[in-house]
C-alpha cells in the first residue's frame, strides 16, 4: 500500500536531509578561517579610559542659613531622611550618590543669610555633553536642618521621613512618605506608597494614588487649619486629630475615625467601595447625615432619627441628631458598604 | 484488538482520502466503535503531522508521471478539437493582441477616452449649479449644533443640522442632473459611542462641566496612561475608574427618577469631582516624572 512506500520514501529522505547538512556543518566548521587575538604595538599601553565614579561616593555638603530657611531639592532615587536640628545651617550628606552643591535663590535682607537655597546635582566631569538633571541621587541622602526649616521634595522613586522641622511639602511618584514632628503644616502626595504622618500640626493635605494613609495624633497649628486625606486606591485610618475640618476620601478603600466630634466642627467621610468605622466617645454631640447604598447603618451612639430615606435603590439616607445636637457636622457617604459608629 | 478491526494500510488510506464514499462510512463508523483502531488513527495523524510539515517541499514538487502527461496532454487535444469557432477567434486576438505594450495601450485610450467624456458632461451642469447657489442660501441654512449624550460620559462631536423653515424653492432644467450628495460621518473616537440628545434629559445644574472636563481628561489619558501607569497601578486606577462610573450611572439613575433627592445627586457630583480627580493623578504624576528629568 501507499503506507509502506511512502514511509520508505520518508525515512529516506529524512536521512539524505540529514546527511546533507551534517556535511555541510562539518564542511564549514573545518573551513573557517579561525579569529586572530588582537594585536597591541609592543611598548604602548592600550588606551582605557577610566570608569567616571561618579554614583559611588560620599559627598557631604554645608551652609549656614537663616532660621527660617527654605530649602528645595529633587531627588531621582534614594532614601531620603530629614532632620530638624538646632542649628542655623544645612548639611546634607549624600551617601554613593551624585555629587552636588548649594544654590542660594534668596537672601534675608536683614542678616545677609540664605532663605532659600536648592541642593542641585554636579555634572560628573566637564566634558559631561548634553543636560545634566538637577536632581540628586544616591543610596542615601541625609539632611539637617534648621527647626524652622520649610523643606520642599519632589522625587521620582523617593523614601521620605520628615523628623522635626516646620513645615514639609512632598511630592513623589513613588515610595513611602513619612512625617513626624511636624508643627506648621504638611502637603505629601506619592503615587504609589503609604502615607503617615505623626505628632504634627498644621493644615494637612495628603493625597495617594495606590496606598493607605495613616494620621496619628496631628492638629491644627492656627485656627481654621484643614486636614485633607484622600487616596484613590487604599485606606485611610485617622486617630486622634485636633483639626475642626476633616475631609477624607476614598475611592476603594475603608475609612476609619477615632477621635473627637469638636463643636463647629465639619467632618466628611467619603468612600466609594468600602466601609466607613467611626470611634467617638459617648459625648459626642452633632448633626449627622448618613448615606449610604448596599450595605448598613449601625450606630452603638444614642441618636434622634430626624429623617429616613430608606428606598431600594442605591442610596439611603439618614439625618440624625447625635447627643445634644450642637453645631457639629458629621457627613458620612458610602456607596457600596457599610457605616458603623462605636463608642470608645 | 478485534478480529475485523481494520488494517494500518487502510487507515492510511482513509487518511489520504483514497477510499471510496462507503468504505469512508465503514471506517469511520469502526474507529468511532473501536478504540484500537482510533489510536490507530490517533498515531497515524501524529506520525504525518511531524513528517509532512518536515517535507513539505518535497512533496509539493513532486513530478507527475509520464502516464499523467499523457492523460493531459490528451485531454486538452479533445478539448481543442471541440471548441467553437468563436473561441479559436479569441484564443488568436488574445495571443495576438494581449501584449502589455498593447494593454498598456489600450488602458491610455480608454482613460482619455472617459475624460474627455467627463469634461464634456460636466459642463452643463456646471452651469446649473451657479444658477441654483444664487438661490441656495434662501432655501435652508446650515448651522453647527453641538449634539450632546444623554451619557454624561460621552460628547459627541458637532453636527450639521439643516434646519428647514424656509419654503423650497428648486429651479431645475430639462437636462439637470442633481449632483451626486456625499455625506462624509463627522470623526467620533472609536471609545465614545455617540448618542443623540434627548433634551428632556437635560443636565442637573452644573453637571455639564463636570461631564465635560471628564470628557477632555479622558481624551489625554487615554493617550498617556501606557506610558505613566503600568502593572497593579494600572489595575488599581482601571479598577477604580470602574468604581466612580458605576456610581456615576447608578445616581443619574437614581437622579433621573427622583429630582429630589438630595443625597443622590451629592453622591453623583462627589463622583464626578473623585472622577476627575483620578483622571487628573495620571497627568499630574506624567508631569512630575517629566519635571525630574
Amino acid at each position: 500500500m501507499f503506507f509502506r512506500s511512502r514511509k520508505l520514501t520518508i525515512v529516506s529522505a529524512i536521512a539524505a536531509i540529514t546527511m546533507a547538512a551534517a556535511g555541510a556543518v562539518f564542511a564549514q566548521s573545518t573551513s573557517a578561517p579561525m579569529p586572530l587575538p588582537p594585536t597591541v604595538e609592543r611598548g604602548r599601553v592600550p588606551r582605557v579610559a577610566p570608569p567616571v565614579r561618579i554614583w559611588n561616593e560620599d559627598h557631604e555638603r554645608a551652609i549656614k542659613t537663616d532660621a527660617n530657611i527654605n530649602l528645595s531639592l529633587c531627588v531621582l532615587q534614594g532614601d531620603v531622611k530629614v532632620n530638624g536640628w538646632n542649628r542655623n545651617e544645612v548639611r546634607i550628606l549624600v551617601t554613593n550618590g551624585r555629587n552636588f552643591t548649594f544654590k542660594v535663590q534668596q537672601k534675608s535682607a536683614r542678616s545677609g543669610d540664605p532663605v532659600w537655597i536648592m541642593a542641585v546635582a554636579e555634572a560628573a566631569n566637564k566634558e559631561q555633553a548634553g543636560p545634566i538633571s538637577e536632581c540628586l541621587r544616591g543610596d542615601e541622602i541625609e539632611i539637617d536642618a534648621p527647626v524652622n526649616a520649610t523643606f520642599n521634595l519632589k522625587g521620582q522613586e523617593v523614601n521620605t521621613v520628615v523628623d522635626g522641622i516646620r513645615r514639609v511639602s512632598v511630592k513623589n511618584a513613588g515610595g513611602d512618605i513619612s512625617v513626624r514632628n511636624i508643627s506648621d503644616g504638611v502637603t505629601a502626595a506619592t503615587y504609589r506608597g503609604d502615607l503617615t504622618v505623626e505628632q504634627s500640626k498644621g493644615a494637612m493635605v495628603l493625597e495617594n494614588t495606590a496606598g493607605n494613609i495613616l494620621v496619628f495624633d496631628a492638629g491644627p497649628s492656627e485656627i481654621g487649619d484643614i486636614f485633607k486625606a484622600k487616596t484613590t486606591s487604599g485606606a485611610i485610618s485617622v486617630q486622634k486629630i485636633g483639626h475642626r475640618q476633616i475631609e477624607v476620601n476614598s475611592i476603594s478603600g475603608t475609612v476609619a475615625y477615632n477621635g473627637d466630634i469638636l463643636s463647629g466642627g465639619s467632618y466628611s467621610f467619603w468612600t466609594s467601595n468600602g466601609s466607613i468605622k467611626l470611634s467617638l466617645p459617648a459625648n459626642s454631640s452633632g448633626m449627622l447625615t448618613a448615606s449610604y447604598g448596599y450595605g448598613s447603618f449601625n450606630s452603638e451612639l444614642p441618636f434622634k432619627l430626624n429623617t429616613e430615606t430608606v428606598t431600594p435603590g442605591p442610596v439611603k439616607s439618614i439625618i440624625a441628631t447625635m447627643g445634644s445636637g450642637g453645631d457639629a457636622t458629621l457627613k458620612l457617604t458610602t456607596n457600596n458598604g457599610s457605616i458603623s459608629i462605636k463608642k470608645q | 484488538m478485534k478480529q475485523d478491526c481494520i488494517d494500518i494500510g487502510l487507515i492510511q488510506a482513509f487518511m489520504d482520502g483514497e477510499l471510496d464514499h462507503g468504505q469512508v462510512d465503514r471506517v469511520s463508523g469502526h474507529i468511532a466503535a473501536c478504540d484500537t483502531c482510533a489510536l490507530l488513527l490517533a498515531d497515524a495523524e501524529d506520525e504525518s503531522a511531524v513528517v509532512f510539515p518536515a517535507l513539505e517541499r518535497e512533496f509539493n514538487t513532486l513530478v507527475p508521471s509520464q502516464r499523467l502527461w499523457t492523460k493531459i496532454n490528451d485531454s486538452i487535444a479533445t478539448e481543442r478539437g471541440s471548441r467553437p469557432f468563436w473561441q479559436k477567434a479569441w484564443e488568436f486576438l488574445s495571443v495576438g493582441f494581449l501584449t502589455p505594450s498593447m494593454l498598456a495601450a489600450a488602458s491610455l485610450l480608454i482613460v482619455v477616452g472617459v475624460t474627455a467624456l467627463v469634461l464634456t458632461g460636466r459642463q452643463p451642469l456646471a452651469d446649473d449649479s451657479t444658477k441654483i447657489a444664487a438661490v441656495r442660501p434662501a432655501i435652508a441654512t446650515t448651522s453647527a449644533v453641538p449634539v450632546i449624550s444623554s451619557n454624561p460620559d460621552v460628547i459627541a462631536p458637532d453636527v450639521a443640522v439643516a434646519s428647514t423653515n424656509a419654503p423650497t424653492v428648486r429651479a431645475e432644467r430639462a437636462d439637470y442632473r442633481p449632483a451626486v450628495r456625499r455625506v462624509y460621518e463627522a470623526p467620533v473616537a472609536d471609545f465614545q459611542p455617540a448618542v443623540v440628545k434627548d433634551t428632556s434629559n437635560g443636565y442637573l445644574p452644573g453637571e455639564e462641566s463636570y461631564v465635560r472636563t471628564i470628557a477632555s481628561l479622558s481624551r489625554s489619558v487615554e493617550s498617556q496612561k501606557d506610558n505613566t501607569i503600568r502593572g497593579s497601578e494600572r489595575m488599581s486606577f482601571e479598577r477604580d475608574l470602574a468604581v466612580v462610573d458605576d456610581a456615576i450611572t447608578k445616581m443619574r439613575v437614581e437622579v433621573k427618577k427622583d429630582p429630589k433627592n438630595e443625597s443622590a445627586k451629592q453622591v453623583l457630583y462627589s463622583s464626578y469631582q473623585n472622577k476627575i480627580d483620578l483622571l487628573s493623578s495620571v497627568s499630574q504624576k506624567e508631569e512630575l516624572v517629566a519635571s525630574l528629568k
